[in-house]
């Protein structure tokens, strides 16, 4: 009878304590979110792959985000890929590419630029709108978060989040497919005033057992709070969107 | 004392570290500064290209193109090609430009040639609100080896639908409205094409300005399109087209376009040509799967209403047969004349015919190597069975250069649209650098 008795007060205490954690969770990633960048903003983004002989390739984006969902970037370098654009509102991605015209579906794990780095990472949407905390726990001044997409159209279905406590900023990630496979893991670094209240890790580095050698990285510049009409996130605008660069 | 040696043999090391980071961030230094929007820009590709063709001497085409030439069993042709684009912005308006040229030499003969692709003008008073006026390539529909929703656009080319082309005089708007719930987006364009004599001369009969509009809407994640162009130089159509992605990595798409009136010539093989005049309706069903290996594939199924059927067509290719015949036996050109109008309209316009598969595989950084895709792609002529295969080899490895080799393979019968064509194998090399 005692036995029973502790295992129901056990449940008990369990089904007190989840809501409680995954309260304390999701709020963690809330400003997780908001510290990495603000809800709408413009920015300028480096992506370099480096190939095991060292051998490099990089390219220039100007980003711009609107709201939780709403992502665009456009292509300045290098002149092989300038003009192109890909867009993101929520679970729909496009590329436009100037010749090509009319712009084309693309998916989450595609790479547009051929780089550990895919379309996902490139046009990410606040985690809060993809994924839901499962579980949170503490190792020294980091929280680790345990997330799990909220549909199956999210690029990766769990992620496992090192938070910095104190600045409550993203350190590094670990992005997993549904079988469980360790896709890539994400590493945040030089941590940068970007004026505005803005100060958030300007470098991320990834790498892959799927590439294994192969590294990317990505550099923050110029980032800055900026809204922008609902229009300029259109099929219909990708054309003519260098336009709104200052 | 044991402390100081211990701080100098760590010293060298710390120094070390220090060192590569210093290194590292100077590498991975990056300021948006440097990208800042330029009020004039300035950019283009260079190509030279070799094309070898294994000639089919027995061919329809073969005799349309080389009846009043040596004959040749092959041909090598050299190509440059230079592609400029510019844009120069200036208060709320931008111009900009894209030209085409090249210069291309075989051992028949040597050519030249000069487009303007794109030349326009274009004000945003309001960021929903685009108006604009000059040489514009529109694409409309959602297919990617054809589009039958095309409607004030020239064809694009099946085996490289990703090229650029040529535009068509016109003035355009834009307007794009935006809203909360199941329809995210409405954007509506409306164009005005005039056709003069020496404006947008090829697109029909001249004298009209013609109106054509576009409808765009994002509905529950899909996009739709209506599309509808009126009657003028050419005859009224209308249409509407869709693309979805089902999963992430699947989506499918669809055009559906009718044309009323639509006037076809048919030839029999004795040279009698009938103008057929009748409602024609064209659609396309396609889709792009990519698996988790990096594999693209691409497939779609075209039909076209305008286009001949397998029967007709073997008619046009008997009459060229026997045109030629008796130009060669006889040396009266009568029937000749005519056979080369036909094939020179549009029994000779490219994928004439009315059913098409097409089919495309490409494998992103193949064998371990990045920045190499091989790919294969295939189009088939659904009634007569014959077809044209396409390997294809892609490095894009180095910075601004791509190096593309394409070996197209052409099967068919005789009097059938692969057995027919001018050549029965081409090798394509070239070498394209982005500036």
């Amino acid at each position: 009878m005692a036995v029973l008795v502790r295992i129901l007060l056990g449940a008990l205490l369990c089904l007190i304590a989840l809501p409680a954690a995954a309260l304390e969770g999701s709020q963690i990633l809330q400003k997780v979110d908001r510290n990495l960048e603000p809800e709408s903003y413009e920015s300028y983004r480096k992506l370099i792959d480096i190939q095991p002989d060292g051998t490099q390739r990089a390219y220039v984006l100007w980003t711009i985000k609107k709201g939780r969902d709403k992502i665009l970037a456009l292509f300045l370098e290098p002149a092989s890929d300038k003009g192109r654009v890909t867009l993101r509102i929520g679970d729909n991605m496009w590329l436009y590419i100037p010749d090509v015209g009319k712009p084309i579906r693309i998916t989450s794990l595609q790479s547009v630029t051929g780089s550990i780095f895919n379309n996902a990472d490139i046009l990410r949407i606040d985690y809060t709108a993809e994924y839901n905390v499962e579980k949170v726990e503490e190792q020294g001044n980091q929280y680790v978060l345990s997330l799990k997409a909220k549909t199956g159209e999210v690029a990766y279905d769990r992620l496992k989040m090192w938070v910095d406590k104190q600045q409550l900023l993203a350190v590094t990630i670990e992005c997993y497919a549904a079988s469980g496979l360790l896709l890539k893991t994400l590493h945040f670094s030089q941590v940068k005033d970007f004026g505005g209240g803005i100060k958030r890790p300007a470098m991320l580095e990834t790498d892959s057992p799927l590439y294994k050698g192969y590294r990317s990285v990505m550099l923050w510049s110029g980032l800055k709070r900026a809204t922008f009409p609902d229009e300029v996130f259109t099929l219909n605008y990708l054309p003519r969107i260098e336009e709104l660069r200052k | 004392v044991k402390r100081l040696r211990r701080t100098r043999r760590g010293l060298p090391l710390l120094l070390v570290i220090l060192s590569a980071t210093a290194q590292a961030a100077d590498e991975y230094s990056f300021e948006a500064s440097e990208y800042a929007k330029k009020p004039f820009e300035f950019g283009g590709y260079a190509q030279l290209e070799q094309d070898h063709f294994a000639l089919n001497p027995g061919s329809a085409f073969y005799k349309l193109a080389f009846y009043n030439g040596p004959q040749r069993e092959n041909l090598d042709r050299a190509t440059g090609i230079l592609e400029l684009t510019g844009k120069l912005r200036y208060g709320i308006g931008t111009f900009d430009f894209h030209t085409h040229s090249d210069v291309e030499t075989d051992q028949l003969a040597s050519d030249h040639s000069n487009q303007l692709f794109e030349a326009a003008y274009s004000i945003r008073p309001e960021p929903g609100i685009t108006l604009e006026a000059g040489k514009r390539t529109l694409r409309w529909g959602k297919g990617y080896a054809w589009s039958p929703l095309g409607f004030v656009e020239r064809p694009k080319d099946p085996n490289d639908p990703e090229l650029a082309r040529e535009g068509y005089w016109i003035a355009d708007g834009d307007f794009i409205f935006n809203s909360e719930g199941p329809l995210q987006t409405i954007a509506f364009t409306p164009v005005l094409l005039p056709v003069r004599n020496n404006v947008n001369g090829d697109f029909g009969a001249a004298g009209y300005l013609n109106p054509a509009a576009k409808l765009y809407l994002l509905y529950h994640d899909t996009d739709v399109d209506f599309a509808w162009q009126g009657k003028g130089s050419r005859p009224a159509r209308f249409g509407f087209d869709f693309s979805r992605n089902i999963v992430s990595n699947f989506e499918v798409h669809g055009e559906w376009a009718r044309i009323l009136g639509f006037t076809r010539p048919v030839t029999d093989s004795a040279g009698h040509v009938t103008n057929e005049v009748g409602n024609a309706t064209s659609y396309l069903l396609g889709l792009r799967y990519l698996t988790a290996a990096d594999t693209t594939y691409i497939a779609e199924y075209y039909h076209n209403g305008t286009g001949y059927s397998d029967g007709e067509a073997r008619q046009f290719y008997q009459l060229v047969d026997t045109a030629y015949a008796q130009l060669q036996q006889s040396g009266n050109g009568a029937l000749w004349q005519e056979a080369l109008a036909l094939g020179g309209g549009s029994y000779g316009r490219p994928n004439a015919g009315q059913d098409y598969v097409y089919f495309r595989a490409q494998q992103k950084d193949a064998l371990g190597i990045v920045y190499f895709q091989p790919a294969i792609f295939a189009i088939m002529n659904r009634q007569d069975r014959s077809f044209q295969v396409t390997p294809e080899l892609l490095y894009t490895g180095i910075k601004n250069l791509d190096l593309r080799f394409r070996l197209y393979l052409l099967h068919g019968h005789d009097l059938t649209d692969f057995g027919e064509k001018q050549n029965s194998r081409r090798v394509e090399l070239y070498l394209r650098y982005y500036f």
